[in-house]
């Protein structure tokens, strides 16, 4: 591990900015100053931070310093994770208004930093921890933000499911130390390379496959695929729509991001195994929460069975990475994941925005029937939940077909080019499995619109109730159709983001920031 | 230059957007203005553009003269075509142009369109769809001037396309008719299979030639015209651009088959839009369309685009009579090439359609009929493949436009009087009734029939005199001219027949008059009487007037002067002795002037024989079998829409019906199918999903058991 410097420190200092400020709304948050100020200060936080990352990937090169890894992967991760984390703190005003204010708003600041600190980390310890700092301001959210039974509930089997897929991950991150004889990523890539290349440690290979089940089975609780979905439906349903956004979004960036540097970039000659997991993994999930998506009621358990089918998604530009290492399609397919994962987080935290609009958990606690006749009382956000709704089905022109299009072109990159026969018809069946949930999917997106726009309201008309919610509706609805209309920048800096993700973890580089006077 | 090239569409378009948006609230029964006031305007521009290019040509060389305007560019694809190793652009650049050809349309179209503008003021009056009607005149306009001006083909193309949507919104103008709805539906339908030809003829063009602008431009895509300073340089050959015209030996273009095939689909764009056999059938139903409708859009304007786009290919059309497509068919090979196909289908066509305008008892078919047999002609001439043909051919389309359009508003005037009753047999002795009509149609008449000293009389002589001399010629081809020679021959005197039984008819005999038209049946309003007797002078006038000046001028456009540039071998071997026949070519044949007049002169004396009077000869005519069994021939028009009902309609329907079926059972099916297993699915493995959290944990566990032991596994394996 490159040695630890105040470099390294002032390489976090937007993740240390976020903290801060969570810990100063805790602190006098304790003290009931302000009522109304937790959302503004927060933001103000933000854009600290922001401006932070902004200043230092201005004036240092990509690079290792102690156990952090800066590339443009981790620049990518963070800044869209700080987009994120505004955007949740806007869902959340009007909770923070309420009694849980400090709370709500300074977890929400943790588990983002949390997020960012997970991009960059290159060290196993640092990843555990920084995904447990994910993890424990989530358990709070949880349980402050809805005081009910169906709340308590979802809170608890959050807690234990997490705490059951973290002792997995641990367990794997262990056997990888085992194998790789250090907890630093970049100590253990270069081991794997010797043992695959010499095999000169007999079994290391084999005890290989057994950490990247474990650690693929830890982070796919993260993101929520097959099997480690269970809880998605049970807690989003139980919980607030701000917090089934924050739980479909911000702990899918990080399993995403520590899943592509463990799997894709410390563990070489596991390729031909963890293609074949990852691509039975997406194949089972994505079809699974399409499937039972098509029969819920209840518009956040759908979403929940939604977000899964999106994890299976997200693992076909995985797999791609790892079916054609080390060609273009492998890190154009590894592009496609992070383009997926922006539009995917913009979409879902949209219509959960929306749907926040009308209340905490809306009218009639997320039932789908109490959208009926939207568009008559609320046509701009009905507007909006049609566009979230297409956007996730995939459908032109907005941002969601773009991300379809390149993860189905990168499986059918493989297919088409000449290579291993066993492996082109894996990815064909890949592609044809996927291009065929598009269109199961399309089954329940369809339906919200059909409820929303055919169908005469059944109550009285839901109220807007939050402009922070309203305002990030608006935001997202704004970034879905201009990503879908202008593609352009966002695939450039997602196919920046991951063209290096496995030489930015070599030891030897010279791109390592400790050599440069 | 720019600004008239741009002002004449400019302003119909602009009547036609104000009148269609504003028309029905706010304009109502002043809707004719915008519209008369805009094709006036472009009349006028019109005139003042053909007085430039005059100026211009006049002093131009053999070269020919032309002038293009880019406004903007529509599309530019770079390598859009690769094909062992040679990359294309393709590059569609809106472009308008003025030479000799565009500016005689232009003046046409506006002037004809103007007085059919004011004459539908009259005729239109009271018709609940008043401003709609003013709205689709004025987009009609528009859209025929951008296709007489435009520069590229794709642009003609979809121009063609313009007039062929404005066509049927007016031919099924009143839809609440059944027959109307119709035949405007069979019009576009029957339009298509020619677009369809167009079309392939386009993307043959674009392959073979690597372009489909008609002008060349330079390397910044500015056009570079025939007349242009030496210095510029082509970076892009157009179609009959500078660069292609100035080869040699007709080397810019291709003959052989593809030249032909090229030829063939141009032809079968040009029968769709110009009513030729087999693609003649929409006309006479269009007649279903308001009178102005059929006068300027199935008479003047509109059905010429055929022949303007033939003509405006010359090039392309002698470059395959120079080098034609031999076909061995045993004992002999025999020549085939563009023009000879043109002037078969011309000739032909304008023999049926005379055929069967002998026995039509509708006036309005009568015409109809008789517009596609003169357009054969047109073709006819097209096909000589000699400079004075295509002259001549469009000096024909020039003065058929006035006397057609005359023809047309006559009857309508006679509609107008007899409460919208077009039968013939219901009415007769107009005469007296219709003073106004009955002259300015009798000047139609004759000027349809030929007579000296009517407009339709010298045209006809030129084309009849054209054939006439490409039937000299000793060869097979030649033999062919001189048989479709006989074949106008005998058109003509048909011609005259018919257009006088249909005179007759109308205004001779006992005053007749149909109830319908009710107790006061009275000569039509000035509006309409004005343009009728304007269209009159005009049907008299053009022919002895234009004869002289009017191939001199035409043939000064670029694609035109192709064929004086390069003459063939052997004019150039005496070119003294070819000079001659081209001189020869623009005087009066006396031969075929005195057959020609006596045919005509025939056919109006039968006409007058059987029709004046008691009509017992007719009766007795009629009693004759052969006569008779040709009768129910030409009166069921050779049948061509029941033998296209059952050789194309009846398998058309028999597949859509085999397709629905396959749709709604198979297709639908799996569908459905598809849907019901992702549902069945989804409810097996909704009952995963228990609620209890020991449950999810120990399905987790088991799982990544699984998962475990397929990573052992692989390892074994």
């Amino acid at each position: 591990m490159p040695p630890l410097t105040e470099l390294t420190l002032l390489h976090l200092v937007p993740e240390i900015v976020l903290m801060l400020t969570a810990t100063a709304i805790y602190v006098v948050g304790a003290f009931g100053a302000a009522q109304q100020g937790w959302s503004w200060m927060a933001q103000c936080g933000i854009a600290l931070a922001a401006y932070a990352l902004y200043f230092q990937a201005s004036i240092f090169d990509d690079g290792l310093t102690g156990p952090l890894v800066i590339d443009h992967l981790a620049f990518f991760i963070r800044s869209l994770a700080l987009g994120v984390a505004a955007l949740l703190v806007l869902l959340t005003a009007r909770a923070a208004r309420d009694r849980q204010g400090p709370e709500t708003t300074g977890s929400v600041l943790l588990v983002m930093a949390g997020v960012m600190l997970s991009a960059s980390a290159a060290d196993l310890v640092l990843l555990f921890l920084s995904l447990e700092l994910i993890s424990i301001p989530t358990y709070v959210l949880l349980y402050i933000s809805r005081r009910d039974a169906s709340g308590q509930e979802s809170a608890v089997k959050y807690f234990f499911l997490s705490i059951l897929s973290s002792a997995v991950l641990l367990y794997g991150l262990s056997f990888l130390y085992g194998v790789g004889g250090s907890t630093y990523l970049g100590e253990i890539r270069a081991a794997l390379v010797t043992a695959s290349e010499t095999a000169a440690v007999p079994g290391a290979i084999s005890l290989a496959h057994v950490a990247l089940v474990l650690i693929v089975g830890g982070l796919a609780f993260k993101i929520a695929a097959v099997p480690f979905h269970f809880y998605a439906a049970d807690v989003y349903q139980g919980t607030t729509h701000a917090n089934a956004g924050l739980l479909a979004v911000a702990p899918k960036i990080a399993g995403v991001v520590v899943l592509v540097r463990i799997v894709v970039a410390a563990m070489p000659g596991n390729e031909e195994f963890a293609w074949k997991l990852l691509l039975v993994m997406s194949m089972v999930t994505m079809t699974l929460g399409n499937v039972v998506a098509l029969w819920q009621n209840n518009i956040r358990r759908m979403l929940a069975y939604s977000s899964i089918a999106h994890a299976g998604y997200l693992l076909i530009g995985l797999a791609v990475g790892l079916a054609s290492t080390d060609q273009p399609i492998g890190y154009d397919g590894l592009a496609a994941t992070m383009l997926y994962l922006s539009v995917y987080a913009l979409a879902t935290i949209g219509a959960f925005s929306a749907l926040s609009c009308l209340g905490k958990y809306g009218p009639a606690d997320g039932q789908l029937d109490a959208l009926s006749g939207l568009t008559r009382s609320q046509p701009i956000i009905a507007l909006a939940m049609a566009v979230f709704m297409f956007s996730l089905a995939g459908l032109p022109p907005l941002a969601g077909f773009w991300g379809k299009l390149t993860l189905l072109g990168g499986a059918l990159d493989v297919y088409l080019t000449p290579g291993d026969a066993d492996l082109r018809r894996w990815f064909l069946a890949l592609a044809i499995v996927g291009a065929i949930n598009a269109a199961i999917a399309a089954g329940y997106y369809l339906r919200v619109i059909a409820v929303m726009y055919f169908r005469p309201a059944k109550s009285e008309p839901p109220l807007l109730s939050s402009y922070g919610a309203y305002a990030a509706m608006l935001v997202c609805a704004l970034g879905v159709i201009a990503i879908g209309i202008y593609p352009g920048p966002l695939v450039g800096h997602s196919a920046q983001a991951t063209e290096s993700v496995r030489e930015n973890l070599e030891l030897k580089s010279t791109k390592d920031v400790e050599r440069s006077p | 230059m720019r600004t008239l090239l741009i002002l004449i569409p400019a302003l119909p378009l602009a009547a036609a957007l104000l009148t269609g948006l504003l028309g029905k609230r706010f304009l109502r029964e002043k809707s004719h203005w915008p519209t008369i006031l805009a094709i006036g305007v472009s009349f006028l521009l019109s005139l003042s553009l053909f007085l430039e290019v005059r100026r211009y040509s006049e002093a131009a060389d053999v070269a020919g003269w032309e002038h293009v305007e880019t406004l903007w560019s529509w599309m530019d694809i770079d390598d859009a075509y690769q094909f062992e190793g040679e990359s294309r652009n393709f590059a569609i650049d809106v472009t308008l142009r003025a030479d000799a050809l565009t500016s005689v349309m232009l003046v046409m179209v506006t002037f004809i369109s103007m007085l059919v503008a004011i004459y539908s003021a009259g005729y239109m009056k009271h018709d609940p769809g008043y401003s709609r009607f003013f709205a689709l005149i004025a987009l009609f306009v528009f859209s025929m001037t951008m296709l007489v001006s435009v520069s590229n083909f794709v642009l003609l193309y979809v121009f063609w396309e313009a007039v062929g949507a404005c066509s049927y919104l007016l031919i099924g103008f009143w839809f609440q008719k059944k027959s109307a709805a119709a035949a405007g539906m069979k019009a576009f339908l029957v339009n298509r299979v020619g677009d369809f030809g167009f079309a392939l003829a386009l993307f043959f063009i674009w392959t073979v030639y690597g372009s489909l602008n008609f002008h060349d431009t330079d390397v910044h895509g500015t056009p570079v015209v025939v007349t242009a300073a030496a210095s510029t340089e082509t970076e892009t050959q157009g179609v009959l651009g500078r660069s292609r015209l100035e080869q040699g030996d007709y080397d810019g273009y291709i003959g052989g088959g593809i030249g032909l095939t090229i030829c063939l689909l141009l032809m079968l764009g040009a029968c769709g839009k110009s009513a030729q056999f087999p693609l003649h059938v929409w006309l006479p139903d269009a007649m279903e369309g308001p009178t102005p409708v059929s006068a300027l859009i199935h008479a003047a304007t509109m059905v010429t685009a055929g022949v303007y786009m033939i003509a405006r290919c010359t090039p392309l059309f002698a470059a395959s009579a120079a080098d034609p497509y031999l076909l061995d068919v045993g004992a002999e090979v025999i020549a085939i090439h563009g023009p000879l196909v043109v002037a078969t289908i011309g000739a032909f066509t304008a023999l049926l359609a005379g055929l069967i305008a002998l026995t039509q008892n509708d006036l309005k078919r009568v015409l109809a009929y008789s517009t596609i047999s003169q357009l054969g002609y047109m073709f006819l001439a097209l096909g000589t493949g000699s400079l004075a043909g295509i002259v001549f051919g469009m000096f024909h389309l020039f003065t058929h436009a006035f006397f057609k359009a005359l023809l047309f508003l006559g009857s309508g005037s006679v509609m107008h009087a007899m409460g919208h009753v077009i039968d013939m047999t219901k009415f007769g002795g107009l005469r007296k009734l219709l003073p106004w009509t009955h002259w300015t149609f009798l000047i139609g008449c004759l000027a349809l029939a030929g007579v000296v000293p009517f407009a339709g009389f010298f045209s006809k002589d030129a084309i009849l005199v054209e054939v006439a001399l490409a039937g000299e010629a000793d060869s097979a081809t030649g033999r062919w001219y001189a048989v479709l020679y006989w074949s106008a021959i005998v058109t003509a005197a048909l011609t005259a027949f018919y257009t006088f039984r249909a005179y007759f008819m109308t205004f001779f005999g006992p005053l007749r008059v149909p109830h319908e038209a009710g107790k006061h049946a009275h000569e039509s309003p000035g509006t309409m009487t004005g343009p009728l007797a304007i269209l009159a002078v005009f049907a008299t006038m053009v022919g002895f007037t234009l004869i002289g000046s009017f191939g001199g001028f035409l043939e000064k456009t670029p694609s035109l002067a192709y064929l004086n540039r390069h003459t063939s071998a052997s004019d150039e071997a005496d070119p003294l002795a070819a000079q001659a026949t081209k001189e020869h070519h623009y005087q009066v044949h006396t031969e075929v002037a005195m057959l020609s007049t006596l045919l005509a002169l025939s056919g109006i004396g039968l006409a007058a024989f059987l029709y004046l009077g008691e009509r017992r000869e007719v009766q007795w005519f009629a009693r004759l079998p052969v006569i008779r069994w040709f009768y129910h021939l030409s009166y069921g028009k050779f049948f061509f829409d029941q033998i296209y009902m059952v050789l194309v309609i009846w398998p058309v329907r028999f597949l859509a019906w085999l397709s629905y079926l396959l749709d709604r059972w198979l297709v639908d099916g799996l569908v459905n199918l598809c849907a019901a297993a992702a549902l069945q699915l989804g409810a097996i493995l909704r009952t995963l999903q228990t609620g209890a959290l020991p449950f999810y944990a120990f399905l987790m566990m088991l799982m990544l058991l699984v998962l475990l032991i397929s990573a052992f596994w692989t390892n074994l394996v």
